[in-house]
């Protein structure tokens, strides 16, 4: 195993098990990845000093005190986690034991299972495409112990064209190969991970410095209209209970009255992302869904059957709707307030003239004395222990949409004009490419619902009031994150715009790669296998058969017949002038050398007989004489290209 | 120098008519110094073409018509006591010529046969301890009867792999053949051959044709042929080493016959019968159709 070929070998394999393990830094333990790097950097180093190899009694140890380690973060070994774990340290330990040609076998064969196993962190079309080039790696690592004289890079290359040539049957075996729901202990493990994201209560005194995350939540795609920015209002949890300080929701029963539509219908397929949550963002106000969502009382989607999934869902909504009346115990808590409130608010509701005028006409005064006095959007606004609604409209005056929409609510219910706020995604980054809307963390935001006579729920956003920009255009976070003040991104900013549009199209990409590949369940499957006809299992089974014997008795047949291309750029120029002769009917057959073949053509050509002739010599020069230069080549080529037959002879 | 080869192919054909491409064949064995065997029935013109040959070249010529008796001291020669000077002194057989005519091989015993052969690929003949080299060029050209003939030995493969080439003659076509009975008698119009091809000019040749070019692409071509009489089930036995440089040397001068100073594809195919048919298929004499299947199924470029 000392030889420089083995050594190659070795280095090959070496790198691509480091590659593989790499991605997987981020998923194991510190402590469990450091010792599999020390393995791997011990192998690393015998590659060239064999001596320094571990004796059987170092590796048993060394064994022992994987299985510690392993026992000691997960006290199992069953999981997720715990299975990918033991598989990394298994590779790690068994590269210090690589004696004899099946060890080499089996560490490759290990490698690709732990390169399957990232897939059960990630499945982004990045992820995809880096472990489809290290598994190229890993199969010229085959290639080159299989052929003993082969340069790197033309294993490489055989790697890549095995890979490659493997690409139509992995298509057809994926689309048609019965899909497996995944048990749920298998995918979400991730306890520990907190997502940044709404939450169920709203607290906007305790939040000094509002998080902005680039995080996608879900992606909607409009098969017709779609809403200009201003509409684009994503429901989600209704907070209706304050105690002064936070607001949290209210459970309700089944929606009070159904409310009627009106206005443009704006239908559209939302992809949710994975969440810890089983709220669906619908644009306000969803009509229309498929199952399994439900809608609650407060008209928001819900899906109650596999929330946390990746899924997808129809939903059909529409701009203009009218609620209806309130119930009882609606109106009730609807205008709740905690305790009686400050003379100050009191006072500034009288000032609005809240106690004496329509509601209607509240909302504006309302909006108007935002906007009139020294109000302030703001992301890292003051905080406001106690009574923040006090604080924030009479002596901060700074805050983000959370503030305004409680204030507004709170300002209305003073009034006992019924009001609400709702949260949810406002906005979007419509994506050019592929024509979609996304819909990230940043986008979180919080608006009010007012209940007015003869209109129902009617949506009212205070922060529009105060920062319109917030609502029309994009927040610029990228200058945000620099310090700077707040500044609005007009949606086309001149400067940079190759890279916005490179960033869309990666965007699409991986859309399209999350809506087709990676959500591609049973469900999705047996939706657009039906488009072809393909109803049940058998049927879909039958295909599968048939395609994948006719992929192979295609390929075994083209590997069976196929012409052997020339190496040899002389030969290739050759050809393709016997090509151009075949027009006139004469084919070349493989007995027949260049000299007899023209002398064929020209029998049958007397009219091109010369050029033939010169063609002809041209070529033995150049392929079987003693000497041949760069010119004689160039001028091969140009009377191979010159060469044409006129086929319009009278 | 082309001059040469070409004067003497014009008057072989002269006296050999309607045989272009064997008595070609038979000059190209002679430039690649291999040794010729023609096989066919009596009477198509074998003797006559050897007799053509070294008539020819100018070389020294001798006959040695085999029979079932033959000794191999009548072929080596043999040492005889001298009555005046009281010791034995050796004389010469008749393979102590320059061109050798083995007439009918396949009639001696194969004890006979091997001493020729042996001859032929050693150049020298060893006699009670003494060795004797061979004068120089040295050419054999053996004929040989269809082995169903009867009283004959055939020569077994590892003998026949001693000649370069075999060729056929066969029956002339019906013109020739009438040109032949309506002229002058062969025997006369050899005795009458001006020499062509004198030995330092064919010596100079053969030199020649050893400094031909061969491009990696041809000897690709050439391996190619000769992995595939080994892989083929066409054939028990493939093409041996020896027989892949016969096959070499002989498109060499045949590439050398067509003045080009590189050997092409259509050279190896042209020799490849004659090379290949009797180290392929010993008993069977259509060397065409022996080597058919090279020719149709390896690929010539």
């Amino acid at each position: 195993m000392n030889s420089p070929h083995h050594k190659r070998i070795l280095i090959f394999l070496l790198t691509s098990v480091g590659l593989i393990v790499l991605p997987h830094s981020v998923n194991i333990p510190p402590a469990l990845f450091g010792f599999f790097s020390l393995m791997l950097g011990w192998r690393f180093a015998c590659v060239w000093r064999p001596q320094y190899l571990p004796t059987v009694r170092v590796l048993f140890f060394l064994t022992m005190l994987a299985l510690v380690l392993l026992l000691s973060q997960h006290r199992h070994l069953l999981g997720r986690d715990a299975g990918t774990n033991l598989f990394i340290l298994a590779l790690g330990l068994k590269l210090l034991e690589i004696k004899a040609e099946r060890d080499i076998y089996l560490v490759t064969y290990l490698a690709f299972i732990v390169a399957a196993s990232l897939f059960l962190y990630e499945q982004s079309l990045f992820m995809a495409a880096y472990i489809l080039a290290v598994c190229c790696v890993l199969f010229a690592t085959l290639v080159a112990i299989n052929s003993l004289q082969i340069h790197t890079r033309a294993a490489l290359k055989t790697a890549t064209v095995i890979v490659m040539q493997a690409i139509p049957l992995t298509v057809i075996i994926f689309i048609l190969f019965p899909r497996v729901e995944a048990p749920r202990w298998m995918l979400f493990e991730e306890k520990n991970k907190a997502k940044i994201g709404l939450s169920d209560s709203m607290e906007p005194g305790s939040i000094s410095d509002l998080g902005t995350s680039e995080e996608l939540v879900f992606r909607v795609k409009f098969t017709g209209d779609i809403p200009p920015p201003k509409l684009r209002y994503w429901r989600g949890p209704v907070l209706s209970y304050t105690d002064g300080k936070r607001w949290t929701q209210v459970r309700f029963k089944a929606p009070v009255a159904n409310p009627s539509y009106a206005g443009t219908a704006y239908s559209y397929t939302l992809l949710m992302e994975t969440q810890e949550k089983d709220w669906v963002f619908g644009l306000d106000l969803p009509a229309q869904f498929s199952n399994p969502l439900v809608q609650n009382g407060y008209y928001q989607l819900i899906n109650l059957e596999n929330p946390h999934k990746r899924a997808e869902y129809q939903i059909t909504s529409y701009s203009q709707y009218n609620t209806g009346n309130l119930t009882r115990s609606e109106y009730q808590t609807s205008i709740q307030l905690p305790r009686e409130p400050s003379d100050k608010i009191k006072q500034l509701v009288t000032q609005l003239h809240g106690f004496d005028s329509k509601p209607d006409a509240l909302i504006q005064q309302i909006l108007n004395h935002f906007r009139q006095e020294d109000f302030h959007y703001t992301l890292t606004p003051p905080l406001m222990e106690d009574n923040p609604i006090d604080s924030f409209l009479f002596s901060t005056k700074r805050g983000f949409c959370s503030h305004y929409a409680s204030a507004f609510v709170y300002l209305m219910r003073v009034a006992h004009i019924p009001a609400r706020v709702v949260t949810g995604y406002q906005g979007g980054q419509f994506n050019r490419v592929g024509n979609f809307l996304e819909i990230r963390q940043a986008n979180a935001h919080a608006w009010a619902e007012v209940w007015l006579e003869n209109q129902g729920w009617v949506r009212v956003d205070p922060t529009a009031a105060i920062a319109p920009e917030r609502i029309e255009q994009q927040l610029n976070l990228d200058q945000l994150e620099l310090g700077g003040d707040i500044r609005f991104d007009a949606g086309d900013a001149k400067q940079l715009n190759w890279l916005k549009q490179t960033r869309q199209l990666w965007e699409n990409a991986d859309y399209q790669w999350q809506r087709w590949v990676v959500n591609y369940d049973s469900n999705n499957q047996s939706d657009f296998l039906s488009q072809f006809g393909i109803h049940d299992f058998k049927t879909m089974m039958q295909w599968l058969m048939t395609l994948v014997g006719l992929m192979t008795v295609i390929l075994s047949g083209f590997l069976l017949y196929q012409k052997k291309k020339a190496t040899d750029p002389v030969l290739r120029l050759y050809q393709q002038f016997c090509q151009k002769l075949q027009a006139a009917g004469l084919t070349r057959t493989d007995r027949e050398g260049a000299v007899d073949f023209a002398h064929r053509a020209t029998t049958a050509l007397p009219e091109h007989a010369e050029i033939i002739e010169e063609i002809t010599t041209a070529f033995i020069q150049l392929r079987y004489g003693r000497v041949t230069t760069r010119e004689d080549f160039g001028k091969f080529a140009k009377l191979v290209a010159g060469f044409k037959l006129n086929n319009r002879k009278p | 120098m082309q001059k040469y080869t070409q004067q003497l192919l014009d008057s072989a054909n002269h006296i050999i008519l309607g045989k272009e491409h064997k008595i070609r064949l038979a000059v190209c064995c002679l430039l690649a110094r291999g040794h010729l065997l023609i096989e066919d029935i009596p009477g198509v013109g074998k003797t006559t073409l050897a007799h053509t040959l070294a008539k020819l070249l100018g070389l020294h010529y001798q006959r040695i018509q085999f029979t079932s008796d033959i000794l191999p001291a009548d072929i080596l020669g043999s040492s005889v006591f001298d009555g005046k000077s009281h010791e034995f002194t050796f004389h010469p057989g008749p393979v102590f010529n320059q061109m050798v005519l083995a007439d009918e091989i396949n009639r001696a015993t194969p004890k006979a046969q091997s001493a020729l052969l042996e001859a032929m690929e050693e150049y020298q003949v060893t006699i009670e301890g003494k060795t004797y080299p061979l004068p120089t060029p040295f050419f054999v050209i053996a004929t040989q009867n269809p082995s169903h003939q009867i009283g004959t030995f055939p020569l077994p493969e590892s003998q026949l792999d001693r000649f370069l080439m075999r060729i056929e003659l066969g029956y002339p076509d019906p013109k020739a053949e009438r040109a032949l009975l309506t002229g002058q008698s062969r025997q006369s119009l050899i005795a009458s051959l001006p020499v062509q091809l004198p030995p330092d000019k064919l010596q100079e040749m053969q030199q020649l044709v050893t400094q031909v070019h061969t491009s990696d692409a041809l000897l690709d071509y050439c391996q190619a042929i000769i992995n595939f009489t080994r892989e083929s089930a066409e054939y028990h036995c493939g093409l041996s080493p020896r027989a892949g440089l016969a096959l070499l040397s002989a498109a060499k001068a045949w590439a050398f016959l067509d003045q080009r100073d590189a050997v092409i594809p259509e050279d190896i195919q042209a020799v490849l019968p004659a090379v290949a048919g009797h180290r392929l298929r010993a008993g069977h004499t259509n060397s065409d159709a022996i080597v058919a299947p090279i020719l149709d199924k390896v690929p010539a470029l």
